[in-house]
């Protein structure tokens, strides 16, 4: 900031022994009239232009109108050279004649942000800085200043070739219908930019683009009617000439405003914070009346859900670029609060979002609470949903299970040794009847021992979960390493969660995973019970989609814990829970 | 009396023939769901259906309603593991002669329900 200082003050020290020099030479002129009008009128145009250029590039750097500003300011204080008695600096002065006004095009199309927005843009500056210096040349070489009746008193044109007056006028006009067609190229660009600015960039910033355009348009006026053969009229001249002065009175003034406009918001905002009793409403339509964008929304931050919802709680995705919508983050405490979702034209004026964020940051924390909970109110609603379904789901496959399993067995059972009762008369047959009916009895009995135990497995409540997760591991189709299992009771919940993590997991491997091995650790660590299973197959499991594990998060929520699923393609897959688990 | 048994678990469908059998019904053939139930029916032309009320495909009171449509129906006797107060008036609905608690099959229920 103090090397740009450095340089602000040394590019205005330039910009004054510059306007000095333009008034000695004018002043100095045997070959213009109105001297002393024109060089008190020239320095202030020039220096008005680089002390307001000066002033915005270091109140804002980053925008580059006020370098541009400057280098108008700088381009005006060159023209003079041109009114010099020196030949040589007169030749130079012809030929840079007209970057003034290429350099005022320039700021004019590139406002507000200084830079040039398109590829068309920098192709239509890149021809106004072309036609203005190097089309110069042909006339230059044919202009015989020293006999023209347009510059009584010239000094030689150091430039002259050969002298020919038809050459030149008709170098002349195709000089200045190339500067009329890029200058009204230039003021469709900007009139578009005008329909489509809105809101604050309109009010603070229009007047620039008004009093530039208009002098643009007064100096294409210019050339145009030297096109058509007059002469350059000198009321146009005096208009195109008075629209330029102005110009960096209205980016002042557009700056002070801006700035005046953007602590008059501020404080309005503040001061209708403290009035408002509907604050979820008024905070928004607040901050939008503040930043002029009734667009605007404001989405909160949610560290346990890592993304932002809206006020009802409600995901929300932010604007991708290019979308015509930016967010601007708030903070509070170096930690994010919010994001304000306004309209691109608020672009340049991000300070001024970030300030009125910051004004209402309190507001915003309280708002970022409810809408957590809001949040967490719809999560846990969509889980209790999800419970009662599960459990509806389960009764369902267990009366499907039972009556398609032990029930039809047993019903044979009874058929076939009513048979036999029937065919004791009979002994070969009766024993073929009841081995049949023994058999099915056993395969009930597998069945009845298979379901008891995916309704709740006994002997978790008999000997706890490092017995039952053993057996889990003993029953799995894969190798499972038990790398460590609590040795002491827990609370029933806490043990049937933990448990039916595992099982869930185990289920899961032997389905989908093709993994070769699986390690299942159970810790307690600072108060919470850690349930982690690891496998080595393909991963790629995807957490929302299967019921299983939304079931089985939805479980663990319920005891307050939280599940993670971590699987990458390729790389196995980890269940890993938390629990709480105070004793 | 030929006699088709429709249901989808083998261990009854094996059950019901010997009892069936051995109270004298010609066993003409089996099927395991409502769609081949119905191909049975038009192939075989048996005299009694014993169909199973929960099928794979198609519920079978549906497949009593479409069998009853037609002209020759066979008589038909829905069976089920379940209570015949579970199902209501459905079974008289579908046009079946009568229900028989899977437990309760013999020549004579069958027999009872045909008179």
């Amino acid at each position: 900031m103090r090397s740009l200082g450095r340089a602000l003050i040394a590019l205005a020290v330039g910009g004054l022994v510059m306007g000095l020099a333009a008034i000695a030479i004018i002043l100095s002129s045997h070959h213009m009239s109105h001297r002393g009008t024109w060089a008190i009128f020239g320095a202030i145009l020039g220096w008005s232009f680089i002390g307001t250029g000066l002033y915005a590039w270091w109140r804002r750097p980053e925008n580059h109108s006020g370098a541009l500003m400057a280098w108008v300011g700088f381009a005006w204080f060159l023209s003079p050279l041109s009114f010099s008695d020196n030949e040589a600096i007169f030749g130079v002065g012809l030929f840079i004649d007209a970057v003034a006004i290429a350099a005022l095009a320039h700021l004019i199309l590139a406002f507000p942000s200084g830079r040039l927005a398109t590829r068309y843009h920098r192709a239509l500056m890149a021809s106004g800085y072309f036609s203005a210096v190097v089309l110069q040349l042909p006339a230059l070489v044919v202009y015989d200043s020293a006999h023209s009746s347009d510059c009584k008193g010239c000094p030689a044109n150091p430039f002259l070739i050969s002298a020919n007056d038809d050459l030149y006028s008709f170098f002349r006009g195709l000089l200045n219908l190339s500067a009329v067609i890029v200058i009204a190229l230039i003021a469709r660009e900007v009139i578009r930019r005008i329909r489509r600015a809105r809101g604050s960039e309109r009010q603070v910033y229009s007047p620039v683009t008004y009093a530039g355009g208009a002098a643009l348009v007064a100096f294409g006026c210019v050339f145009a009617s030297v096109v058509v053969g007059g002469q350059s009229a000198t009321v146009l001249q005096f208009m195109a000439f008075a629209a330029f002065v102005t110009v960096p009175y209205a980016f002042m003034g557009g700056l002070i405003r801006g700035q005046l406009s953007r602590a008059g918001a501020v404080a309005e905002l503040v001061e209708a914070l403290g009035r408002t009793d509907d604050r979820r409403r008024s905070l928004r339509d607040s901050i939008a009346t503040a930043l002029g964008d009734s667009s605007l929304s404001i989405a909160y931050w949610i560290p346990a859900q890592q993304a932002y919802v809206d006020s009802d709680g409600q995901r929300v995705e932010l604007p991708a670029p290019g979308s015509g919508r930016i967010a601007t983050p708030i903070e509070r405490g170096g930690a994010p609060l919010a994001v304000i979702l306004h309209d691109e034209a608020l672009s340049e004026e991000r300070d001024l979002v970030r300030a009125i964020g910051g004004a209402a940051a309190l507001t915003l924390e309280n708002e970022r609470l409810a809408a957590e909970l809001r949040a967490r109110i719809d999560d846990l609603r969509a889980s209790r949903a999800r419970i009662v379904q599960a459990a509806d789901e389960e009764r369902r496959r267990l009366e499907r299970d039972l009556h398609d399993g032990a029930q039809q067995r047993l019903i044979a059972l009874q058929l076939n040794l009513k048979m036999a009762t029937a065919s004791l008369e009979d002994p070969e047959a009766a024993r073929a009847m009841i081995d049949e009916a023994i058999t099915e009895l056993s395969e009930a009995t597998a069945e009845l021992r298979e379901l008891a135990r995916g309704i709740h497995p006994a002997i978790l409540t008999d000997r706890g979960l490092d017995a039952a997760v053993t057996a889990l591991a003993g029953r799995a189709p894969i190798p499972v390493e038990l790398r460590a299992l609590p040795r002491e009771r827990l609370d029933a919940p806490i043990e049937s969660t933990a448990y039916f993590v595992v099982a869930e997991a185990l289920t899961n491997v032997a389905r989908y995973s093709q993994a070769t091995h699986a390690e299942v650790e159970i810790d307690r660590d600072n108060g919470r019970l850690v349930v982690e299973v690891r496998d080595d197959g393909i991963g790629g499991a995807e957490p929302q989609r299967g019921s299983g594990l939304r079931g089985l998060a939805d479980r663990v929520a319920a005891v307050d814990g939280q599940l993670r699923v971590t699987s990458r393609p390729g790389a196995g897959t980890t269940v890993h829970a938390e629990i709480p688990c105070a004793r | 009396m030929r006699l088709l048994i429709v249901d989808d678990h083998r261990s009854f469908r094996d059950a019901a023939r010997r009892v069936l059998e051995s109270a004298g019904f010609a066993v003409v053939g089996e099927a395991a769901d409502g769609q081949s139930a119905m191909v049975a029916v038009s192939e075989l032309r048996p005299d009694i259906v014993l169909l199973d009320v929960q099928l794979p495909d198609i519920d079978g009171f549906e497949v009593a309603s479409r069998l009853t449509g037609k002209g020759h129906a066979p008589a038909i006797v829905m069976t089920s593991s379940r209570d015949a107060a579970d199902f209501g008036p459905l079974v008289t609905q579908s046009g079946a002669r009568g229900f028989v608690h899977k437990a309760d099959l013999s020549g004579a229920a069958i027999g009872a329900l045909l008179e």
